[in-house]
């Protein structure tokens, strides 16, 4: 924000100084675009031309209504655009609310300027993220020196932080040629803080790629488990309660079973929040970058619960790592992240993405043993490629992929088309990939775990 | 959407801009426009008839201007009504009832135009009675105030002056409009 321009913009405007009775000062504010609006521009070339029309035609009425017109061309004339000088104050009414709960937001504007205020327009800059869904958060008023102005509206909250933005306000001169754009930054901008609870998720299939520690993934390495994995001689030393005696009793030879350990993995969920990846089937719909969310918070969650360490990051212009880990106060980490870190904001933000740095840095800070769930739409040709790189490396990648395609134009048909072909590409490279689209993540992944064999 | 820098990264997503209503101008600017172009219709009418007909097409012209939501066609029904106001002139319509009607032709279409851009800028749903109500207030002053002076003026010199010295006249106010901008 260039509170640097704010100065030389107020320096002519007679602020909250002037000691009005009500007191309160001026909001800080900043002059964005002061423009001409040439809405009577032509009125004294028509009124000449009435008045000259009247003197050759020798018609007085002809020329007194040419005078009228000058007289607008007058008033047109006369007049600057008002300064803005508002004292804002915006209040919701829930701070910390659950999402899909509608908060009322209350904008206040008092006119604190010593000029009346003929023609205000005020927009207030709802966050991006949030839908308004009652009633338009903008208002167009007149205020007097002193006399104030007050609307409402309802958002939707939804997944993330989000903080309001600078309200806009429009002032114009009586007659409406000179309009003068403000930003006006209220002292307490509106903040509002929406953390899901993560969901219940299903089982989650992860691949055969583990620590050393003891956990419930089932791996082809023998030793102490449940599951049986194969026998071998006796060794001094092995547990009684190991040795095959059945077999002792058949042949007479001493073998020991050997069970299938089960360990625990390291996961981190990797969450394309790329711009490509807030696509949406239409306009209204969820992006994938909110499928991706909610899924992995879901997976994140069952992980944890089943003793695996989980780590969170995203594949983005903004930085977000969140280290595998276990515990409770990490689950309060977790949710923390996916819910409002701005690596993954409902809206893009805007910056430049480089695919190479992002790779190396990522490989830097990914464990050794460390597996990756890949949450992407795959929408375009980067995020398979990623995944195959990532793979390529030796962390196992299962590819989780929301379905945000439609198929109404041909355009649309042929996006699902490509993805499709993107999602067997992956397949026949031996990488896993889930689709889900409508249904729940953990319908989907059930389903498809059906299909694979360990 | 431009490469800005990162202070300017607001400016692209202006919130003025953001599609989140109806972006149609205020119904009382609207109504007000039309019953401003009938009171002109009106007054042409007494005077001439094609007057008074081109003043009911700049009447259809205002309204299309106001549905379509474009300030080309509210130009070019202001212009249309203008003419016809001309013409009512040419035809030796009164001095009072071509005030009355210049007056109202101005406010309907300044009202017009000023709810086409309320309506851009904060939307058909959003609270604008007020200020339509004040635009089309001052703007009725400041006609009222000028057909005062000039009527005023008018009235005092009787008719005795030729209507060339009353055009001089003009000139002078022009000229004074001129230096003050």
């Amino acid at each position: 924000m260039s509170r640097a321009a704010a100065g030389d913009a107020d320096g002519s405007a007679s602020g909250g100084e002037s000691g009005e009775s009500e007191g309160g000062d001026a909001t800080e504010r900043r002059v964005r675009r002061e423009i001409e609006t040439g809405r009577w521009e032509g009125i004294r070339g028509i009124a000449l031309a009435v008045v000259g029309v009247g003197v050759v035609a020798r018609r007085p009425g002809l020329v007194l209504l040419g005078a009228v017109g000058v007289g607008y061309a007058l008033y047109a004339g006369v007049g600057e655009a008002p300064a803005a000088t508002l004292d804002v104050r915006r209040t919701v009414s829930d701070g910390t609310p659950e999402p899909g709960d509608e908060v009322t937001v209350t904008v206040r504007a008092r006119n604190v300027g010593d000029a009346p205020l003929a023609d205000l327009r005020l927009v207030d800059g709802v966050p991006p993220g949030l839908e308004v869904v009652d009633g338009p958060a903008r208002v167009a008023t007149a205020l007097r020196p002193g006399a104030a102005v007050a609307f409402e509206y309802a958002v939707r909250a939804s997944r993330g932080e989000h903080e309001w933005e600078a309200l806009t306000a429009i002032a114009r001169d009586p007659s409406g040629s000179r309009e003068r754009t403000t930003a006006i930054d209220p002292v307490d901008p509106a903040r509002v803080t929406c953390t899901p609870e993560l969901g219940a998720g299903g089982d989650l299939p992860l691949r055969g790629l583990t620590t050393r520690y003891h956990g419930r993934m089932p791996t082809n390495v023998g030793g102490s488990g449940v599951e049986f994995h194969a026998t071998r001689e006796y060794r001094r030393g092995d547990p009684l309660k190991r040795v095959d005696w059945n077999r002792r009793a058949r042949t007479g030879e001493l073998a020991t079973v050997e069970l299938r350990e089960e360990r625990a993995a390291t996961v981190v969920l990797l969450i394309d929040a790329r711009e490509s990846a807030y696509a949406a089937p239409e306009p209204a719909a969820e992006t994938a970058v909110e499928a991706s969310v909610g899924a992995a918070g879901q997976a994140f969650r069952a992980l944890l619960d089943g003793g695996d360490r989980v780590g969170v990051a995203a594949l983005g212009p903004v930085d977000c790592w969140l280290a595998p880990g276990a515990g409770t106060a990490h689950a309060a980490r977790g949710r923390e992240t996916l819910a409002t870190d701005p690596a993954l904001a409902p809206t893009p933000s805007g910056e430049r993405f480089y695919r190479s740095l992002w790779l190396r840095r990522f490989r830097r800070r990914l464990p050794a043993d460390a597996q990756v769930l890949f949450f992407t739409p795959l929408v375009d040709d980067a995020a398979a490629s990623i995944a195959r790189r990532i793979d390529a490396h030796g962390h196992l990648v299962t590819v989780l992929s929301p379905d945000v395609t439609a198929a109404g134009t041909p355009g649309e048909r042929l996006v699902g088309f490509e993805r499709r072909e993107r999602v067997r590409d992956l397949r026949s490279a031996g990488i896993r990939a889930v689709e889900w689209n409508g249904e729940s993540f953990p319908v989907a992944v059930a389903r498809a775990t059906s299909r694979w064999s360990r | 959407m431009s490469a800005t820098g990162p202070g300017e990264g607001d400016g692209d997503r202006d919130p003025v801009d953001r599609p989140e209503r109806d972006a149609g101008p205020p119904t009382l600017a609207v109504v007000a426009s039309l019953v401003a172009a009938g009171i002109a219709t009106l007054a042409a009418l007494i005077a001439s008839p094609i007057g008074g007909a081109l003043l009911a097409l700049a009447t259809v012209g205002l309204a299309g201007g106001s549905v379509r939501r474009s300030y080309r066609a509210l130009s070019w029904g202001a212009g249309v009504g203008v003419v016809g106001l001309a013409v009512a002139g040419y035809r030796g319509a009164g001095v009072e009832p071509l005030l009355v009607g210049g007056v109202a032709l101005a406010v309907a279409w300044d009202v017009a135009d000023h709810g086409l851009s309320v309506g851009e800028q904060v939307g058909r749903d959003a609270r604008t009675r007020r200020n339509v109500a004040v635009h089309a207030g001052t703007t009725l002053l400041a006609g009222g105030l000028s057909v005062g002076v000039v009527y005023g003026v008018y009235l005092a010199a009787a008719g005795s002056q030729p209507v060339a010295a009353l055009a001089l006249l003009l000139f002078g106010a022009v000229v004074l409009a001129s230096t003050l901008r």
